[in-house]
């Protein structure tokens, strides 16, 4: 009964295509600004995060080891201390640009190489339990959404101690269980190729999804929940649409903006928790490389896996915010806004 | 002629629970029109859903609800659908909520084409199209391949209706299918409804709160009360000649325009407000300019009424947030009490000085007061920052002004939540009261209520406004509900004023073309001599 | 549709109907440890560092009701000395998120121009640092321990708070109730503050608790992997990561009870957030 008067939006103007296209252009082109800007940003943030530190640049990057002269002068070189700031920051990046990233003190190479040399297995491990969270995240908050009662209330009670299990934990248990305990699945090394490989990265993959297998059916379950008792739901079941339909097609499909929206949080979250999941389970990835470079203070590297990080993050969120239009014409006409 | 939809004894509710509908019975004969007429919370929403059955989860039933036979609390699931398929169709409230937002018209209307009847993607199509050429949609072929969002509200419940009869329903089911809409876009449905239910000599039954509109369609009613049916018959006989206590009320309640009760205006005394080339556009970030308000100009004498009267976009709560100074113009002038408005943002002192001349009361109940705060402290905040008084006598002021607008002592300590919607206007009214305005501001104060309720808050205002001698803006879509209240009218249309005089000069001899659209879009009874026109 | 009108109800009753029996017992589970932690000095059973290496990965008995490590040290007085650390840090952050996180949410959600979208902006940018990473960055940054990484938490989760904040402010504005407060003369401090504030103080509350657990969770991870807490001192990260040779030994206790301390006040945690937030969310409809 409440009449819209100001809420009400007007019709936008029903246009020829071209308008459409022009408008789709313009959104794609705004966000992979917004993107670039985002990363500058955030390589901003990340390089002069060294300059936090007090004290001379030289020996904070030399930690650890020993500071003759030839040492702190070879460093400074390397990393132009003796230029401004600003000229520091334009060669890093245009060093990443060129995919120069610099050198590791610890191994003596090109960080892009070490890490071009880990990154498979990070890559294998977090696609594994990408496939475990969509497939089983989904499944259960499907069947939970769908069926109330007693599998609702089940499926939630075991979701929340799952999210609730930090993935180390989880680590350390599933090597209990299935490893020490059965004797299933190797509990350390990434094995060899193929199949050997899936069976070595079961158990981390695992580990490291579980929390985020719970997030994905949480917000499947409660988005689910919250289109079943939209009207246009009640609507289809009314026009003698079978269930199967009305969930798949009115359900589910409208369901997947929020459950895209999470997948850009898992990625960055899955790579940053991959840090001790590799540890646990000895697999060489750059997340123990991570772990490994703060210990052996090695910042060259450790500056780099935060880049690539967090260029991971800001890249899965445009991705899905370019996916989202596709699922609600609405977002891109600017009228809903999440 | 035989019946088409037959309930007998039928009883919904929850375990532990009174029922929600008590053994409501009810029959619609085919190609007859029925109205279901009963206020929020009577049920009448579940019953007609249950045609369908449709049964809210968890609830328990019993009766009979049959259509054609089929008795759908007893049927199977596919029995059910093939009902809902090919032999009754439903049409919703509001199609903006009714209709799939991701998925385009075309797709909505084709999904049960092609996905029981076997039609090619084509055919499905060509029917489609058809049927919205039907319905009065034109260029229906572009129309299939656009989003919900890109059409008005008028042309989606226009869909919705072509989709309900796309399989050539024996029973039309309508829940409120107007009430999301403005009243000269309800008037063209309406006509629709009733051309097509004629036409294809279907039976309807058609629900709503509206007792004009259900004269206006129906030949026959049934009054539906706290889930029980209070009194039935035709349309005619109930509403002119009621037998109930309860139906009386209702009828008595609902606001008609009574042209020849007009008190003359008095003399116009000294203006409190003048408007003068008051103008507001807003800049969209796409560069666009949109005009809310065009142009203003009128004169509100002290202790006056003055209805603001316009549909959805026509800028009428645009001025009255202009005049509480909840927006500031872009052009023009704005002098309340003689003192000129200034075109910007309010100090917080001018604001407080400012709030001792105008006040506002908004439309909806539920929002309008802090959900925190216990409503004797609402009030008595009011007292302690204008009148100045301590914090017992805030509380005695408060307590006597909530008294006066009828909220007894036993509510001071309640939240917002506890008090139902009229009660909650009423606490809105004394907190705008009580900073002692002389112009009081309803900007749709009274649409979202019952109408039963809202008779009893314009009742309230009536007495108010001759006690404390109030002046009166008071912004509405209702021509009945502003004719009862306001001296004088003011139609706006796009953002412009189109027409403004005393109320009887406006609604017996309308100068304008919308004025008398606006008018001849209301309602009229089957029974009266005009046609149902537009 | 409103099927039952409620009446007010007076005093504890109204809180007592506002938890579920689950939320009842995992506040009790919060309560338990938090006690036991604080109160480690005067309950603990033995000196959580004393080493007995007569007495090493003893099973569960009278001398040591939980066992004991493979250094022979009493596992429940580890547990409780280590809940003093692996606790203090998510109370930080938590603490210290929250109050920055509403601060910047207010004055973001309250502010129309250019304010609210850089505030925006930087929240944005914020999220794309996760907690953890942002924590392992501070720790490569200012040494081993757990100061670094906590300051950068808090940092990291107010956006959280902010976002969060920011969108109920946002909301709250231009609702007729506060639009009405500004009609009436009321100061905009008094409004924002007075008003508006506590209404926000529940939703955000619940998003706090949920990131009480995160952060544990986090801290936890971080001792686990030798960069946050140093031995000798307890913590329940620590104390798993300790255990790990014994584990793979066959000896699962040592490793057992710190990870099912972890795992019971994350899920109390959880779901003393979550109720509130369903409570929350019920009452908005």
């Amino acid at each position: 009964m409440v009449v819209m008067d100001q809420a009400q939006a007007p019709a936008p103007p029903r246009g020829p295509g071209k308008r459409a296209a022009n408008r789709a252009a313009a959104f794609i082109a705004k966000k992979v600004l917004a993107l670039i800007v985002t990363l500058l940003v955030a390589s901003l943030a990340v390089f002069f995060s060294r300059f936090l530190v007090p004290g001379d640049p030289a020996r904070f990057l030399l930690r650890g080891r020993s500071p003759k002269p030839e040492a702190l002068e070879e460093i400074t070189r390397q990393f132009g201390l003796d230029k401004p700031a600003w000229e520091q920051y334009l060669n890093w990046l245009g060093g990443i640009l060129h995919g120069d990233w610099g050198r590791s003190l610890t191994y003596r190479q090109d960080v892009s190489d070490v890490l071009l040399g880990r990154l498979p297995t990070t890559l294998q491990l977090v696609a594994l339990a990408a496939v475990f969270i969509t497939v089983l995240g989904l499944f259960a908050g499907i069947l939970a959404s769908l069926n109330k009662g007693f599998s609702d209330r089940f499926i939630l009670i075991t979701l929340t101690a799952a999210g609730a299990v930090p993935p180390f934990v989880a680590a350390i248990a599933l090597v209990a269980l299935f490893s020490v305990g059965l004797g299933w699945f190797p509990s350390f090394g990434s094995g060899d190729g193929g199949w050997d490989r899936i069976w070595h990265l079961t158990l981390p993959a695992l580990a490291l999804g579980i929390t985020y297998i719970a997030m994905v059916a949480r917000v499947t379950r409660s988005s689910m929940n919250e289109q079943l008792l939209r009207e246009h739901v009640e609507v289809a079941t009314s026009r003698g649409l079978t269930r199967g339909s009305v969930v798949a097609r009115h359900v589910l499909r409208n369901a997947l903006g929020p459950i895209l929206t999470v997948s850009g949080v898992l990625v960055a979250g899955l790579l940053v928790s991959s840090a001790i999941i590799e540890r646990t389970f000895g697999l060489s990835g750059i997340g123990q490389l991570l772990v490994q470079s703060i210990d052996r203070l090695d910042f060259a590297v450790v500056q780099a896996i935060v880049m690539v990080v967090v260029a991971a993050f800001v890249l899965v969120n445009t991705v899905v915010d370019l996916i989202q239009p596709l699922i609600d014409p609405r977002i891109a006409a600017g009228t809903e806004s999440r | 002629m035989t019946q088409l939809l037959t309930i007998e004894d039928f009883t919904l509710g929850f375990r532990d629970r009174p029922p929600l509908l008590d053994s409501v019975s009810l029959h619609v004969n085919d190609g007859e029109a029925v109205a279901l007429v009963g206020e929020s919370g009577s049920g009448k929403s579940l019953t007609t859903r249950a045609a369908l059955g449709l049964f809210p989860g968890g609830s328990e039933f019993s009766g009979t609800v049959a259509v054609q036979g089929l008795d759908t609390l007893t049927a199977s699931k596919q029995r059910l659908m093939e009902l809902r398929r090919g032999h009754a169709s439903m049409i919703f409230q509001d199609p903006r909520a009714g209709i799939n937002p991701v998925r385009t018209v075309g797709d909505f209307l084709t999904e049960t084409l092609l996905r029981f009847d076997g039609l090619s993607r084509a055919e499905a199509t060509e029917r489609a199209v058809k049927q919205l050429e039907q319905v009065g949609l034109r260029r229906a072929k572009e129309l299939m391949d656009q989003h919900p969002h890109q059409l008005s509200g008028g042309m989606l419940q226009r869909v919705m209706i072509a989709a309900a009869l796309l399989n050539s329903p024996d029973l039309l089911l309508c829940d409120e299918p107007t009430t999301a809409l403005d009243v000269t876009t309800q008037a063209g449905i309406v006509k629709l409804l009733r051309e097509e239910q004629q036409s294809r000599g279907m039976g309807m039954l058609f629900i709503t709160h509206d007792l004009n509109l259900a004269a206006s369609l129906c030949e026959r009613v049934y009054v539906l009360r706290r889930g029980r049916v209070v009194e039935q018959g035709g349309t005619q006989n109930v509403f002119l000649t009621p037998q109930q206590d309860y139906t009386r009320q209702l009828v008595e309640a609902t606001p008609v325009i009574d042209v020849a009760g007009l008190e003359a205006p008095a003399a116009a005394g000294v203006p409190l407000l003048e408007v003068a080339g008051l103008s507001k556009t807003y800049q969209l970030p796409r560069g666009d300019v949109i005009t809310a308000l065009d142009n203003a100009a009128f004169t509100l004498p002290e202790g006056g009424s003055l209805g603001v009267v316009g549909e959805s976009g026509s800028g009428k709560s645009t001025l009255a947030r202009l005049v509480v100074a909840l927006e500031t113009a872009t052009e023009g002038e704005l002098t309340l009490r003689g003192v000129p408005r200034p075109r910007r943002a309010l100090k917080a002192s001018e604001r407080k000085v400012l709030a001792k001349d105008v006040q506002i009361v908004f439309q909806d109940p539920y929002l309008s007061l802090d959900p925190r705060i216990p409503v004797g402290n609402a009030v008595a905040d009011v007292f302690r920052l204008h009148q100045r008084q301590g914090r017992k006598q805030a509380k005695v002021s408060a307590a006597e002004l909530l008294g006066r607008v009828g909220i007894g002592p036993e509510r001071f300590d309640a939240r917002p939540r506890a008090l139902s919607g009229g009660q909650r206007q009423r606490v809105a009214l004394a907190k705008a009261l009580a900073a002692r305005p002389r112009l009081l501001v309803l900007d749709e104060a009274t649409s979202a209520l019952d109408v039963s309720v809202q008779a009893q808050v314009l009742e309230l205002v009536e007495e108010l406004r001759e006690q404390l001698g109030l002046t009166i803006l008071f912004v509405t879509h209702d021509l009945a509900v502003v004719s009862r209240l306001c001296s004088q009218i003011l139609v706006m249309h796009q953002g412009g004023i189109v027409e403004q005089g005393p109320t009887a000069r406006i609604l017996e001899d309308p100068g304008d073309e919308y004025t008398r659209n606006l008018i001849a879009s209301r309602p009229r009874p089957l029974w009266d001599a005009e046609p149902v026109t537009a | 549709m409103t099927l039952a009108v409620q009446l007010p109800q007076a005093g504890l009753r109204r809180y007592g109907s506002l938890l579920s029996p689950m939320a009842w017992s995992a506040l009790a589970v919060a309560a338990a440890v938090v006690l036991l932690s604080v109160f480690a000095p005067i309950l603990a059973p033995y000196d959580p560092d004393y080493v007995d290496l007569n007495n090493v990965l003893a099973g569960p008995g009278a001398q040591h009701l939980l066992g004991t490590d493979a250094l022979g040290r009493d596992l429940l007085s580890r547990l409780m000395y280590g809940g003093r650390t692996s606790l203090l840090g998510p109370t930080i952050v938590v603490i210290g998120s929250t109050v920055l996180g509403l601060l910047l949410g207010l004055v973001a959600g309250w502010s129309e121009g250019w304010l609210g979208k850089v505030l925006g902006r930087v929240f944005d940018l914020l999220f794309a640092f996760p907690a953890l990473l942002m924590a392992m960055l501070a720790i490569a940054l200012f040494g081993k321990g757990l100061l670094a990484p906590i300051l950068a938490m808090t940092i990291a989760y107010v956006p959280y708070v902010a976002r969060l904040a920011q969108s109920l402010v946002v909301a709250e504005r231009s609702r007729p109730y506060v639009q009405a407060y500004r009609v009436l003369g009321f100061r905009t401090p008094w409004v924002v503050l007075g008003r508006v504030l506590p209404n926000l103080i529940p939703t955000v509350g619940a998003q706090s608790t949920l990131n009480f657990g995160y952060v544990l969770a986090d801290l936890a991870a971080l001792s686990f992997i030798g960069l946050g807490v140093q031995p000798p001192t307890s913590d329940w990260g620590a104390m798993i990561e300790e255990s790990r040779g014994a584990l793979l030994g066959g000896y699962i206790l040592p490793a057992f009870w710190p990870a099912l301390v972890v795992v019971l006040v994350v899920v109390a945690v959880n779901v003393i957030g979550e109720e509130l937030s369903d409570r929350i969310g019920g009452k908005l409809s």
